[in-house]
């Protein structure tokens, strides 16, 4: 309502002055925005000088010159105050996972985490909780994709159709939902406390989610393999309903049901 | 051609130093094989990036079934703490007992759970499995002493109900 | 080609190739003259990058985790739990082990004598801090039990059951501390 009535007012005196000066008074001054300055303290290790034990390095950047997203003020900082700073990053709009990072405390993606405005109170960014890193926000992955590699993440049906594709009803297709969108982003599984403490053997909340998409598929035939691995004491039930994995997954998925659904069907084997 | 003169009389001399530096590789990693050890939970990890990780040996007993025993058991202590609070243990020794060793295993199943996460045997070999033992040691004794005081003495529930209208 | 790997100047020419012309031209000129490198590289074979490799993953640090992740009541909810769960077997075995050994001292009619003689601020002192573990521990066991059956299974089940298990507690206790 404010911003429209400025704009007729707006208009009205560049009308008034459009006689006179048409050039200048089509590129009016931009409105100068006041400095909002926000600090951003960044998690700092560099491998190259590996004695040296890592740090929080502070940045003040001005928000009003600044994109809304976190992601967006950690490529400021890289152009403009610290081409050293690294982070993983690709598709900016949360479909990727590359920047799953620890923002003022949770896990999400930078790329879908919004700047708070109070430049009052400054955001600390860490890299993925118990992990090892690489360098800065960047964390060693390698285990979690072997583990997911593990669980065998592809079709398996000894009997397929001799001719077309696998076909499923929409019902057994539904039960996929929920399951298929993950990202692997690493979020959930770095949130959970009992993935810190036994990370070698726990698979954690995000390869179990993938292990039950394949045991919930109807087209997938090796399903009681599937489950017979899960069948000791650390690849599943180091689960202890935590719930941090779906309280922090950014594409607001609910890995600690799905845990809870294989949990149920190994019982009722 | 002069290149090629040059190539041919330094190609065994490259090939001789490249030989040599292969069998310091070999020693080399001889002794990388000590210091780049597999420990769990460690930086360094068992096979190449692309071989997956492995499964423990399956067994029901450390999966399934000791997970809806737990379940049981816990839903099993609701009912029995309720009726522990309506009647009177005197009355019901065998109530009381019931109680005592659910408790019991109950609380045995949650100090193991407290070994697993925290002081795990394949990272502790020594401490974890002190402990695995001790605490077998200490359930059997308690149910020793728990047994003793509902038979000799008033039993638990008895005593919680007297020591909190003391 | 084969003559400039031996002399290892394929760096220079690809220099030469992207870099200015002239410049990189004279370069090579110059360390053909020379006949030497002035950078000290080393061959290994494909299967050295395991071992550098893993030289790096050893100086690696672990990120913080406990310490920086955010309080929620997921977590402490469930940390809460495991102490309280801890702390009340471990009365149970030391209250069991004690009568096992000194049954004289540890009977029944001491410890009611005993506790009769307290002064009422510990009495009640007393009370809370068990009766604060045993609610809490028993209202989050029945909800651990129904998310084990699949109820309450999303986030927002979550935090209402914890918030009820946080005020039956508040109450329960409050109930067997102080008029009980």
């Amino acid at each position: 309502m404010l911003a429209a009535s400025t704009r007729s007012a707006l208009a009205r005196t560049n009308l008034a002055r459009s006689f006179a000066t048409t050039a200048r008074a089509a590129q009016a001054a931009p409105v100068q925005k006041p400095v909002v300055e926000k600090e951003f303290k960044i998690y700092r290790w560099n491998p190259d000088e590996p004695s040296k034990k890592p740090t929080l390095q502070s940045y003040k950047i001005d928000l009003n010159q600044c994109g809304p997203m976190i992601l967006d003020a950690l490529i400021k900082i890289k152009n403009e105050i610290d081409p050293t700073l690294t982070f993983r990053r690709s598709c900016r709009e949360g479909i990727c996972g590359s920047c799953a990072m620890n923002i003022d405390g949770q896990n999400t993606l930078a790329c879908l985490c919004r700047i708070d405005r109070d430049g009052g109170k400054d955001s600390k960014i860490y890299p993925l909780p118990h992990m090892y890193i690489v360098k800065d926000l960047v964390p060693d992955l390698t285990l979690f994709y072997k583990q997911y590699k593990s669980i065998q993440p592809w079709l398996q049906n000894d009997n397929p159709p001799a001719q077309g594709e696998h076909l499923q009803s929409q019902e057994d297709r539904r039960k996929l939902d929920g399951l298929y969108e993950c990202i692997l982003c690493a979020c959930c599984s770095t949130s959970c406390p009992s993935y810190w403490w036994n990370q070698d053997e726990y698979l954690g909340p995000a390869t179990l989610m993938q292990a039950y998409r394949w045991i919930a598929d109807s087209r997938d035939t090796h399903g009681e393999e599937r489950k017979e691995r899960l069948q000791n004491e650390l690849s599943l039930y180091r689960c202890h309903t935590i719930f941090n994995c779906s309280r922090t997954c950014p594409k607001g998925l609910n890995p600690a049901a799905a845990i809870a659904n294989i949990k149920l069907e190994l019982a009722a084997e | 051609m002069s290149s090629s003169i040059l190539l041919r009389s330094t190609l065994p001399r490259a090939l001789a130093r490249r030989a040599a530096l292969r069998t310091a590789l070999q020693v080399r990693s001889a002794s990388d094989a000590a210091e780049f050890k597999y420990v769990p939970g460690g930086p360094i990890y068992k096979g190449t990036v692309n071989d997956p990780t492995t499964f423990p040996p399956p067994s029901r007993v450390h999966g399934s079934y000791h997970w809806a025993f737990e379940r049981l058991l816990s839903a099993g202590l609701v009912p029995l703490t309720v009726a522990a609070f309506v009647t009177s243990t005197t009355a019901h020794p065998i109530l009381d007992g019931l109680l005592g060793v659910s408790l019991l295993v109950h609380s045995h199943i949650g100090f193991d759970g407290l070994i697993v996460d925290y002081l795990h045997p394949r990272k502790f070999p020594v401490l974890g499995k002190v402990c695995t033992w001790a605490l077998r040691a200490t359930t059997v004794a308690t149910l020793v002493g728990i047994y003793q005081f509902n038979t000799n003495d008033i039993g638990i529930t008895e005593l919680i109900a007297k020591v909190w209208t003391a | 080609m084969m003559s400039t790997r031996a002399l290892g100047m394929g760096p220079a020419l690809r220099r030469a190739a992207f870099g200015s012309r002239l410049a990189a031209r004279n370069q090579v000129v110059l360390r053909s003259a020379l006949g030497k490198r002035a950078i000290q590289t080393e061959s290994l074979p494909p299967s050295a990058s395991e071992t550098i490799l893993n030289k790096q993953r050893l100086s690696r640090p672990s990120s913080p985790h406990f310490t920086i992740y955010q309080p929620q009541l997921t977590w402490y909810a469930s940390i809460f739990h495991r102490i309280t769960g801890t702390s009340l077997s471990i009365l149970l075995y030391g209250f069991s082990l004690a009568y096992l050994v000194a049954p004289g001292t540890f009977d029944s009619a001491h410890i009611i004598e005993f506790v009769h003689g307290l002064p009422d601020a510990v009495k009640y002192a007393g009370k809370f801090v068990l009766a604060l573990p045993f609610t809490f521990h028993s209202f989050n066991g029945v909800r651990h039990l129904l998310w084990d059956t699949g109820k309450f299974m999303t986030v927002k089940g979550c935090y209402t059951s914890g918030y009820a298990v946080l005020g039956a507690t508040a109450v329960s206790t409050g109930i067997f501390a102080f008029f009980y």
